[in-house]
């Protein structure tokens, strides 16, 4: 029997497996199809389905984009990634050397200031040493720099340190209607500091604000992240980037709402059309990588997914690509054979703006 | 409609509704009624609950109703419960899970939904909370003996503390007390099964799901 050639690829945890190109094309279908079912959006057509399987199965280990086609590279994480010991580079640098290295050495088209700690509430007692660096970084530099950081609703719940009582332990009480009560005074609190740590971003120069795993704590932060946008789209001169932290809003209130829409549940292209009307300059959409499919099932699923967030928004999308999502294997050291894969294809099928 | 079929559907919508109360009388009417309380269990609270996860998993009923319709599944099982051990008969199905999340993570939302999915489906779950040092893993399975170990890390640098629990229970000799499954945003099969555990959970779905596997054996 002819045996059918086999490519290599990845599953969804990073291990290297081979698959032929129906198996392949099966998969990609299967994702696709399944983010329909999830999203009630259109799958992938049989051209864009045949379209990624030729970018799967290119021989080279690296792919690459067209002249003409190629895209942003906003950075989020601020230099935390180059300095940070644990799992990252390890290599001393200070915030303004970060930012240097990312537009002179990386040839990055954004960076991003953060604190260490990386969430908005602990910003707070250092925003204006933050604020000294950001005016530094403007000065030494000719790329937007914005300033970054977690909404993470959770630093305001008594298991963090934060002062309200945490939600999920009302749960556990059974005290639905005070613990949804904790989540709005929380969301309140939130949005105080993102939009105070705006205003003194704003003073120092910063191009814009970055909210990152927006959402991680559900339908309550996802509704402080709206309105802190409205705030500091009104009380700033700032741009509005929104990355995500999953794929749907986590219903952990339930009946949160915004402009009239409920807040949980919306998948990434809902997610959008809202973060667009409360004045985001950039949507960073996520989907979630599943460690027990294949690569070619994840991208099927994350084009699926994006290519809907393309065609309900105007605002330009940089779709999220790192370790476990969008389609990109859960490994700490992503593997470029995917993510230049996985970057072509968002490139060329979903329409993406940056990544 | 028989009175019984009625109860049935009674618990059955209590259930999906969350309405603990609700779950409570119609489990008393189902005793009144002499209807079987196992069957009470399968076609009525269980029912709904079957229906409440196929709702969670499609994306038709969130976190917070999740919560509340396992309360309304516990309020039911109260009742029934007593009655079952009376007639000498054994609940299927359910057992005791002890989760937390490992030293080092303060992560509690992924466990929170895998908390609701487990106690929907039956389980008493005993949640050790968050940051929790090995050696109180080790104590509680000591004391508790759960027929489940759920360990919860959301992080790559606070996975190794999965297989850090794993090995205290073997060096402990409780290895084999109870199944131990992981779960957490950077686990991977091939993690579970490096580390020796017996189950990777994907999802809270899929956790659920894996943990009936585990009771049945």
């Amino acid at each position: 029997m002819k045996r059918r050639l086999e490519y290599v690829t990845r599953s969804g945890s990073g291990v290297i497996i081979k698959m032929n190109k129906e198996q392949m094309k099966a998969d990609l279908e299967a994702g696709s199809k399944d983010a329909a079912q999830k999203g009630h959006i259109p799958e992938l057509t049989a051209d864009e389905l045949d379209c990624v399987l030729d970018i799967m199965v290119e021989p080279t280990k690296i792919v690459g984009i067209e002249r003409g086609k190629e895209i942003v590279l906003s950075r989020d994480g601020g230099v935390i990634k180059y300095t940070g010991c644990t799992r990252y580079a390890g290599v001393p640098l200070s915030k303004e050397q970060g930012v240097i290295v990312g537009e002179r050495i990386l040839s990055l088209d954004t960076m991003e200031l953060g604190h260490a700690d990386y969430s908005f509430k602990p910003c707070k007692p250092i925003a204006f040493d933050e604020a000294h660096h950001m005016e530094n970084a403007q000065m030494l530099s000719v790329i937007p720099v914005l300033y970054g950081a977690m909404p993470n609703l959770g630093t305001y719940y008594q298991s963090l340190g934060g002062r309200w009582p945490t939600p999920t332990e009302l749960l556990k009480e059974g005290k639905i209607e005070e613990s949804r009560e904790v989540q709005e005074r929380a969301a309140e609190d939130l949005i105080k500091d993102i939009v105070y740590i705006a205003r003194i971003m704003n003073q120092s120069g910063a191009d814009g604000l970055n909210m990152d795993t927006s959402a991680a704590a559900g339908d309550a932060e996802f509704y402080a992240c709206l309105n802190a946008i409205e705030r500091v789209k009104k009380e700033t001169n700032l741009a509005v980037e929104i990355g995500m932290a999953g794929e749907m809003i986590l219903g952990m209130h339930c009946e949160l709402e915004y402009q009239g829409k409920r807040l949980a549940g919306l998948w990434p292209h809902e997610q959008g059309r809202l973060i667009e009307k409360a004045g985001a300059s950039i949507f960073g959409p996520v989907v979630n990588t599943r460690t027990t499919k294949s690569f070619p099932w994840n991208l099927g699923r994350a084009l699926a997914f994006i290519k809907a967030v393309s065609k309900a928004v105007q605002i330009p999308i940089h779709v999220n690509m790192g370790m476990g999502v969008c389609s990109i294997p859960m490994t700490e050291i992503p593997p470029v054979d995917a993510v230049t894969r996985a970057a072509k294809a968002m490139i060329t099928i979903a329409d993406v703006d940056g990544i | 409609m028989s009175l019984q079929l009625d109860v049935l559907n009674r618990l059955s919508n209590s259930v999906i509704e969350g309405n603990s109360e609700a779950a409570r009388r119609a489990a008393t009417d189902a005793l009144k009624t002499n209807l079987d309380p196992l069957e009470a269990i399968e076609n009525g609270l269980a029912k709904g609950l079957r229906e409440v996860g196929g709702r969670f998993e499609r994306g038709e009923m969130f976190l917070m109703q999740l919560i509340m319709s396992g309360e309304a599944m516990k309020a039911g099982l109260q009742v029934l419960k007593p009655e079952i051990l009376k007639q000498k008969k054994q609940l299927t199905g359910s057992g005791t899970v002890l989760i937390g999340t490992v030293e080092g993570d303060i992560h509690d939302i992924g466990k929170s939904i895998v908390n609701a999915m487990l106690t929907a489906e039956g389980f008493d779950v005993i949640d050790l909370g968050v940051d929790v040092p090995d050696q109180v893993f080790v104590e509680k399975t000591k004391e508790i003996k759960p027929h489940i170990l759920g360990l919860s890390a959301l992080m790559t640098t606070t996975r190794t503390k999965q297989k850090d629990v794993i090995e205290a229970l073997k060096r402990s000799e409780l290895r084999d007390v109870a199944k131990v499954m992981v779960g957490g945003a950077t686990i991977t099969p091939e993690w579970a099964e490096e580390i020796g555990a017996d189950a990777y959970g994907e999802d809270a779905v899929d956790a659920a799901r894996k943990a009936k596997g585990l009771i049945k054996g």
